[in-house]
């Protein structure tokens, strides 16, 4: 019997008068309405950030044969029509479920700024923390009284490493971040207290809690107590973070990398009911020998990602996990003196896999040597908007900052109609 | 036209500055000063009240003692009280401990490193931790330095160069972005968010359109760092933007107000320049590189004159006065802070302008001005804790709003708390001043791990997870030594007893007879490891809401 715990049977059992005093607690930034509601309960992200920047052309865009295509041929797929490269053989046999795009134009080559832009979804701005990717889906699909985190970040390598956070937002939305450890700090009880009376300590702060918040209209109490009493529920999942309870069968077929096992946890935690988690895999700045660097980096990519898209599909959990490939640029057609590529954020390319996608659909093109886009050209707030309107969320909704309305997706962002389902 | 300002050599603007500190050192604590103060704190009453009465809103009663000691010790000495301090006051003549222990709090050692650390996170914006600066505003929190004093040793550093080269962090975290300098600055030092204004004129505020931001810019423009770390100004170099109909213009130099600075002529040739110009880029690049040498015309020498000047519309003034209310109130006069202009009206204004000006004529003496607020009605209100609360809205100041604690008051408040009362008592009556120097160092790492709160602030699960599993907790504040809160506990027998002390030591009130009862009860069902018990209520009242705000 599966025993993880699923959102929208919570959602049903709480029932709709919790959510709504819930909601008013939380009334400093625009709430969804109850038609939006319909939208949380049950849709997840799956975020495989591929760090420091993975080469287009050793993935989803190859140019074989021109000066600037590296040694690698491009293999057929599943689909007619659409090659990508043989580095990939796994996820070229199922590309049914996943939508190319091969023509973001993002104009910023810089590592800091880059992530920066691919994580917020527009160039940032003095006096305005906008939130990331993770703590916007946090925010729109998750439930305030979750049993389970609602974004987590995994980022084990030390390179690159950004934390990300919720901005203006709120603390809230924070992600979990699992950095050295595979399970997430301070979820697990000091030995020095038993069960009992760690549950027994909760209910005495409860009363002491009660007294004070009664009649109080103060939001800022209020999340307080939200983040209080969501601690015992957290305590009890840090069994999705334990993956040997999964078959061994199951852990090979992730293979036995740490990016692997972090996709094992993912789904686990996905299938849990958990809006956002990003694993990162670092490091693919390859400024130098960027073609044994992709080989080594797409098998792990080929693998965990063909695992992970099979393993959703199984459990019918696919149709309602968006799964993304994304990193923070591209890569230079130009090979350097190093036999590398540099960064490029010009004409490069990510993939959208499962809930609201057109599966088996390549969007965009770019020119011959893969130098400048040719057709449909994208940014980082179509990108956005795209993922939103997958996941059903209004692309053009807006947060209230102030007196000032910030849209989820930056200002004038189309999402890519084409790739959606 | 624009009239030509006067070129201020900097030795007359450091002329006035010195004026403005001797009204302070003249100001003194003297007893006139005193009912200088209580005069003011009336001021703001009347303002507020007559308000209430013309909007017929009833405000709530004034706190009770215990919780006034709380707020107060919290705003002045950023930490929770000791029991002894609380026993002190809830025994002195009802009619002159309020104003003996605000007197007593404004000159502890506590006040100006409380003031110290909201002055860090007002100013660096939570960008850094930089021990340097902070041991800075401490020296200058210490002896009161004014306000527009402060603000010239921040915004021209080079100024003080030879003797200190500390104030350079705020501008100097910045230098690399041009506009982090302009909006910050625009920010922190005058209320007034202009980011919105940069790519347009501001869609929503019509005081703001793109030349009042790329002039205030310009102000930055010149400004770079050199390789050694420190600041100056190039010899030119002007601020170009495009306006949403594709014309390109040359900003100027020009204050929020709308004065302009009129530029004087470069006299140098352009060879000369050049040369400048070179040495100022090895100077960035190369550490052993001697400083260039600085250009006659300084612009942002220019923009602190400027907003000195500004009597009119006063942003300098105006918007430290609204800080400081905000700080204590948990909401401006004029709210978001960052908002001053036309079309977001100050809730008071009669009030504000009263504070700005006083703050003015004391030589923007900042303790005078919190003195004065705290010993007002309005500061000393209870919560609302019923539906009306809504209604009422908290813009009326009818009722005190709940505010959550900065990291270093939680922190130190912890460590307050979890000290045995009679090892704080010694503490206090002994060398004081040290104690309070280890404690805020104690303080740093666990200060370091919280949020800053903002507007809206919400308390993350991680710190709730973190205070509820991580091992530090356990060690740093629920410790069973002699010296520890839980170690005094652990000494009486009385479980009742114990509920009246652990009462007084963490929420510093008087436990009521549930409360006392419950505690009891807890204790009582734990007989055969009490130690566990105490620890767990102690960390039970530790990590209820009513420790993490300040009400």
């Amino acid at each position: 019997m599966n025993q993880s715990i699923n959102r929208r049977t919570l959602l049903k059992a709480a029932g709709t008068t919790a959510i709504v005093s819930n909601m008013a607690a939380l009334n400093v930034l625009s709430q969804p309405s109850f038609a939006n509601e319909l939208v949380r309960g049950d849709k997840s992200v799956l975020l495989l950030w591929l760090a420091g920047g993975a080469s287009q052309l050793e993935t989803w865009d190859p140019k074989p044969g021109r000066p600037t295509g590296g040694p690698f041929a491009k293999i057929r797929t599943s689909i007619p029509g659409i090659e990508i490269s043989e580095l990939l053989p796994k996820i070229s046999t199922r590309l049914n479920e996943t939508a190319i795009i091969r023509s973001l134009n993002t104009k910023i080559g810089d590592h800091g700024q880059g992530y920066e832009l691919m994580d917020t979804g527009r160039v940032g701005e003095p006096g305005v923390q906008f939130p990331h990717l993770g703590a916007m889906i946090a925010h729109e699909l998750g439930q305030l009284d979750s049993r389970v985190p609602d974004y987590v970040s995994m980022y084990t390598s030390t390179e690159g490493r950004r934390q990300g956070s919720a901005g203006f937002l709120g603390a809230r939305y924070n992600p979990m971040f699992l950095t050295d450890k595979m399970i997430p700090e301070d979820i697990r009880r000091h030995e020095a207290i038993t069960d009992v009376d760690h549950q027994d300590r909760a209910a005495l702060r409860d009363f002491f809690a009660k007294k004070f918040v009664r009649d109080l209209a103060s939001p800022s109490v209020s999340s307080h107590e939200n983040a209080y009493e969501r601690v015992h529920g957290l305590m009890a999942c840090d069994y999705l973070f334990d993956i040997d309870r999964e078959r061994q069968a199951m852990r090979d077929h992730y293979g036995p990398t740490q990016f692997g096992q972090q996709c094992l946890i993912a789904r686990r935690l996905v299938e849990a009911g958990v809006p956002f988690v990003k694993v990162a895999r670092a490091w693919w700045d390859s400024h130098g020998q960027n073609f044994e660097t992709h080989r080594e980096l797409c098998a792990d990519l080929d693998q965990c990602m063909d695992a992970l898209l099979d393993d959703l599909k199984q459990r019918g959990l696919l149709e309602k996990t968006l799964v993304i490939t994304l990193g923070e640029f591209g890569r230079t057609p130009q090979i350097n003196g190093s036999l590398g590529r540099d960064h490029f954020a010009n004409a490069w390319s990510c993939t959208l896999s499962g809930c609201g996608i057109r599966g088996g659909s390549v969007f965009g093109k770019t020119d011959e040597d893969g130098q400048t886009v040719v057709e449909g050209e994208m940014n980082a707030g179509d990108l956005f908007a795209t993922i939103f309107s997958a996941l059903g969320i209004q692309y053009d909704k807006e947060y209230m900052v102030g007196s000032r309305p910030i849209p989820i997706s930056d200002f004038g962002s189309e999402p890519c109609r084409e790739v959606l389902a | 036209m624009i009239p030509r300002l006067p070129l201020l050599p900097f030795e007359s603007l450091m002329r006035l500055n010195l004026a403005a500190l001797m009204i302070f050192a003249f100001a003194g604590s003297s007893e006139l000063a005193a009912s200088e103060v209580m005069e003011l704190a009336k001021r703001i009453d009347d303002h507020i009240n007559h308000r209430l009465a013309e909007e017929n809103v009833q405000p709530t009663e004034l706190v009770d003692a215990a919780g006034f000691l709380r707020r107060v010790t919290l705003d002045l000495a950023g930490r929770i009280p000791s029991t002894s301090e609380l026993d002190a006051y809830l025994s002195a003549d009802a009619k002159e401990r309020k104003q003996q222990l605000v007197q007593r709090l404004i000159e502890s050692p506590d006040f100006a490193y409380h003031q110290r650390n909201q002055l860090d996170i007002l100013l660096l914006l939570r960008q850094e931790h930089n021990d340097q600066w902070r041991e800075y505003l401490l020296e200058a929190t210490r002896e009161n330095r004014s306000w527009d004093q402060l603000f010239r040793e921040v915004i021209l550093p080079e100024d003080t160069l030879s003797t200190d080269p500390r104030p350079v962090a705020f501008l100097k975290r910045r230098t690399n972005d041009l506009d982090a300098m302009t909006n910050d600055t625009s920010v922190t030092w005058f209320g007034v968010n202009i980011a919105c204004a940069k790519c347009h004129d501001h869609p929503l505020v019509s005081d703001w359109t793109q030349a009042h931001y790329y002039g205030m810019s310009a102000f930055f423009k010149r400004t770079f760092q050199t390789r050694q770390g420190f600041l100056s100004e190039r010899f030119d170099g002007t601020t170009k933007y495009t306006n949403t109909d594709g014309e390109e213009h040359e900003a100027d130099f020009m204050f929020l107000t709308g004065t302009k600075v009129d530029v004087p002529a470069l006299e140098i040739d352009e060879e000369e320049l050049k040369k400048l110009n070179e040495q100022i880029k090895t100077s960035e690049s190369d550490e052993k590189a001697d400083s260039p040498p600085r250009p006659e015309f300084r612009p942002r020498a220019y923009l602190v004159q400027l907003a000195l000047a500004d009597e009119e519309n006063d942003f300098f003034t105006r918007n430290i006065a609204n800080r400081v209310w905000a700080r204590l109130f948990g909401r401006g006069i004029v709210h978001p802070l960052d908002q001053m202009h036309s079309e977001n009206a100050p809730s008071h204004p009669e009030l504000l302008s009263e504070l700005a000006s006083d703050l003015r004529e004391s030589g923007y003496d900042l303790r005078r001005l919190i003195h004065a607020i705290v010993l007002t009605d309005a500061y000393a209100r209870s919560m609302m804790r019923d539906s009306v609360a809504k209604a009422i809205g908290e813009a009326s100041f009818a009722a005190a709003v709940p505010r959550p604690l900065s990291p270093r008051q939680l922190s130190l408040s912890l460590r307050i708390a979890g000290t045995g009362p009679d090892t704080l008592t010694q503490w206090q009556s002994d060398d004081w001043a040290k104690r309070r120097d280890e404690l805020e160092r104690q303080a740093d790492v666990t200060a370091r791990r919280l949020a800053i709160p903002d507007d809206g602030f919400q308390v993350s699960v991680s710190e709730a997870l973190w205070f509820s599993n991580n091992p530090s907790i356990e060690n740093d504040f629920l410790n069973g030594s002699n010296d520890c809160l839980v170690g005094h506990l652990k000494q009486i027998e009385s479980n009742e007893e114990v509920a009246d002390v652990v009462s007084k030591a963490v929420l510093s009130r008087q436990a009521s007879d549930d409360e006392r009862q419950a505690i009891a009860d807890y204790l009582n069902a734990r007989s055969e490891r009490r130690e566990n018990g105490l620890k767990q209520v102690v960390w039970a009242l530790m990590s209820s809401p009513e420790f993490r705000f300040n009400y």
